[in-house]
């Protein structure tokens, strides 16, 4: 009997022993979130990234995709429920907004030193706390149908206000069913308005931090943008979205857009027709000024957990290794963050990449609203001054000094 | 006298016969009005479904596409994604209409045969259910189901759906009822049966009416829901709606022609269950309609 128990009794030794063995072996798993992890190509291209980072470290990634337009909810949803963990892609208009969650995890020590550019980290910190790393930036800049200018007499990319309002009336005349300049008008994504008062001289926020809409430069560029409308060099209730499908085709001669512009045209267009998508620095009002455009790309955060470790991991691998960076550009057309993938023959001798990385990134400024986590909140209010101008409910000077003091109100 | 009567009844007649001319003129009129108001957006729809992508925005539009290619109602079929969210939209719509018609038949009966304290105040407390923003309850449901663990299931879009569908059911269900004479379930009574047997053996197959119309707008609830179906359903069990924004919307771009062709696969299921159950969804309809 008591030999019969010491054989049970090995029996479930060695049986927990090999449970805890398996336990033990039990591959690292974290979650992966983005949006880009359903759409198309993307789809394809990163979960091949994961796929082959998984089987080489021993690890399980699990993906969780949410479309763009619903993602920020989402993911402030998960982590206000506790759910949310691993790693995800953020926009980098989100970062204030996840870091006040108090979520993300502060990756500055993880950084290492000399792989990614300064401006890249820069996109992805939030009061200089590196709650991301950079995944993809540019710009939002302008682009030009080259065809089209060229057939309208547009012979030079225009560099200064007068020159791009020429070239305008030059496109207008030439076809007058041609939008000259898509610029948005769209209440929505009026924020687009925020380099035009940069080039004007305007401001959105002071030094000191107050609200400086309403000052000389902001009036005057809402002023001039309204007057486009009048001119009809702009037109009423334009998107992103419309934007893009009529430059694609061959009805817009400019417009603002991330740089995958070209590769959306290229898409988008009709298979007879001639497009040669180029950027250009925005146009300046004195010369010699700095050409304005908005920070744009993606950042990837990590939830503070017990998934940390294994999750900064990855990210450090999918955002700071040149191999994978030169890949996903070639791919997507989306410029890498590091300083060896920029400097690759492929990213490098890529005329229109390297235009817009060095005249049109290389004096993007981030979005003044973005510190704040009543960013959109406050890009509507702005959005909605300069449509009362437009519409001619109001001028420029009452209809920016009403919106100064509601995002004051915001600020505080 | 006779002259002058005919004199008078002449030109009324032929007033008579314009006037019923015009007035069908704008009937007919109308109903084209409306008609194209109606089916216009379907009509582009299908036309989008079948124009190549590189014509879908062509200047100016055209009514009918230069080229037809049906290689988006294809490419539904060849994305298994796609197919197991149409599984999946497929049982939760059915789940959340069964329950809500077998929940609904009971509490729907009981508001209407039935005469207890407090029956007005409740009926009307279910009712006010329907006037919360579901946007909101929707932060609720996620903590809750997060808590208990429903998170990421069938069960969570389930429970979600009917709590939203239940009320309205219950209503229809009880306006039904209200039809139906009480001497019915007297006699019923008379004979020995019980409750349930006067349910389930009398008033169910005489209600099939507005069982099927119950049915149908709880299905049609859970199978048009986005927002709960991306929120609380996970990967696993998403249904088509968000199913098919995560798949065709992008950051940049829509593939619109997948989106129309997919859009309107959907949507077959719902207007087959609505030819074949028109008549007992109008029936149902309008009985529960007459009296409340």
């Amino acid at each position: 009997m008591s030999r019969k128990l010491s054989s049970l009794f090995c029996l479930l030794v060695v049986l927990m022993m090999a449970v805890g063995v398996t336990t033990a072996q039990e591959p690292e798993e974290f979650t992966f979130t983005g949006w880009s992890l359903n759409e198309g190509l993307s789809r394809d291209v990163i979960l091949g990234f994961a796929n082959t980072y998984a089987e080489t470290n021993g690890v399980t990634i699990n993906p969780v995709a949410f479309p763009f337009n619903e993602y920020l909810n989402q993911v402030i949803l998960q982590a206000n429920g506790g759910q949310l963990s691993g790693l995800m892609q953020l926009d980098v208009a989100w970062m204030a907004p996840m870091a006040a969650l108090g979520v993300l995890k502060d990756l500055g020590a993880d950084v290492p030193e000399g792989v990614y550019t300064d401006a890249a980290l820069a996109s992805c910190q939030v009061d200089g706390v590196q709650y991301g790393l950079p995944w993809t930036t540019a710009s939002i800049g302008m682009v030009a149908n080259q065809e089209l200018l060229t057939a309208a007499g547009v012979t030079e990319l225009p560099t200064t206000i007068e020159e791009f309002e020429a070239a305008l009336i030059a496109l207008e005349a030439y076809n007058p069913e041609v939008i000259p300049y898509a610029g948005i008008t769209d209440v929505a994504q009026l924020k687009d308005i925020i380099p035009w008062l940069y080039t004007f001289g305007g401001q959105v926020f002071a030094d000191d931090g107050s609200v400086a809409l309403g000052d000389e430069g902001s009036i005057a560029a809402v002023e001039w943008y309204a007057s486009l409308l009048e001119r009809n060099l702009i037109a009423a209730d334009v998107d992103r979205f419309d934007a893009r499908q009529l430059f694609a085709q061959g009805m817009v001669g400019f417009y603002d857009d991330a740089i995958v512009a070209r590769s959306l045209a290229a898409g988008n267009k009709p298979a007879d027709l001639e497009l040669t998508v180029v950027p250009l620095p925005r146009p300046v009002l004195n010369e010699g000024d700095a050409p304005q455009s908005m920070l744009w790309g993606h950042c990837v955060g990590v939830v503070d957990d017990d998934k940390a470790a294994a999750a900064t991991a990855f990210a450090l691998h999918l955002t700071g290794t040149p191999e994978i960076g030169i890949a996903y550009f070639e791919q997507m057309s989306l410029p890498p963050t590091t300083i060896e993938a920029l400097a690759s023959d492929v990213v490098a001798n890529d005329a229109y990449v390297s235009t817009w990385s060095n005249e049109v990134t290389a004096f993007a400024t981030a979005n003044p609203f973005w510190g704040f986590p009543e960013s959109a909140r406050m890009e509507t209010l702005l959005g909605e001054a300069v449509q009362s101008v437009m519409v001619g409910d109001a001028s420029a000077a009452d209809a920016l000094a009403d919106a100064a003091e509601e995002i004051t109100d915001l600020t505080q | 006298m006779t002259d002058t009567t005919r004199t008078l009844d002449l030109p009324d007649m032929v007033t008579g016969t314009r006037n019923r001319t015009r007035d069908r003129l704008l009937l007919i009129g109308g109903f084209i009005v409306v008609a194209v108001f109606a089916f216009f957006p379907i009509y582009w729809m299908l036309v989008t479904s079948v124009t190549p992508r590189d014509q879908v925005f062509s200047f100016p539009p055209r009514l009918l596409p230069a080229t037809i290619t049906l290689e988006y109602y294809a490419d539904f079929f060849n994305n298994p994604a796609l197919l197991k969210y149409l599984l999946n939209s497929f049982i939760v719509a059915g789940s959340t209409a069964v329950s809500s018609v077998a929940i609904g038949v009971y509490a729907g009966y009981s508001f209407s045969k039935f005469r207890y304290t407090g029956r007005r105040a409740l009926m009307f407390l279910i009712l006010s259910a329907q006037m919360f923003p579901q946007t909101l309850l929707l932060i609720t449901l996620y903590l809750l189901f997060a808590q208990i663990g429903l998170l990421n299931s069938y069960w969570a879009l389930i429970l979600s759906f009917t709590s939203f569908t239940l009320p309205l059911c219950v209503w229809m269900l009880k306006g039904y009822f209200d039809t139906l004479p009480d001497e019915l379930i007297e006699a019923a009574k008379v004979d020995g049966a019980s409750q349930l047997t006067i349910i389930h053996r009398i008033l169910l197959p005489i209600a099939r009416p507005a069982l099927i119309s119950t049915f149908l707008f709880a299905f049609i609830r859970g199978w048009n829901d986005f927002i709960y179906a991306l929120t609380l359903g996970g990967a696993d069990h998403m249904t088509l709606p968000p199913g098919l924004v995560l798949t065709y919307m992008g950051e940049f771009q829509t593939s619109w022609p997948n989106l129309m062709a997919s859009s309107l696969i959907v949507s077959l299921p719902i207007v087959v269950l609505y030819i074949f159950m028109q008549r007992y969804i109008v029936a149902g309809l309008s009985s529960g309609a007459v009296k409340g």
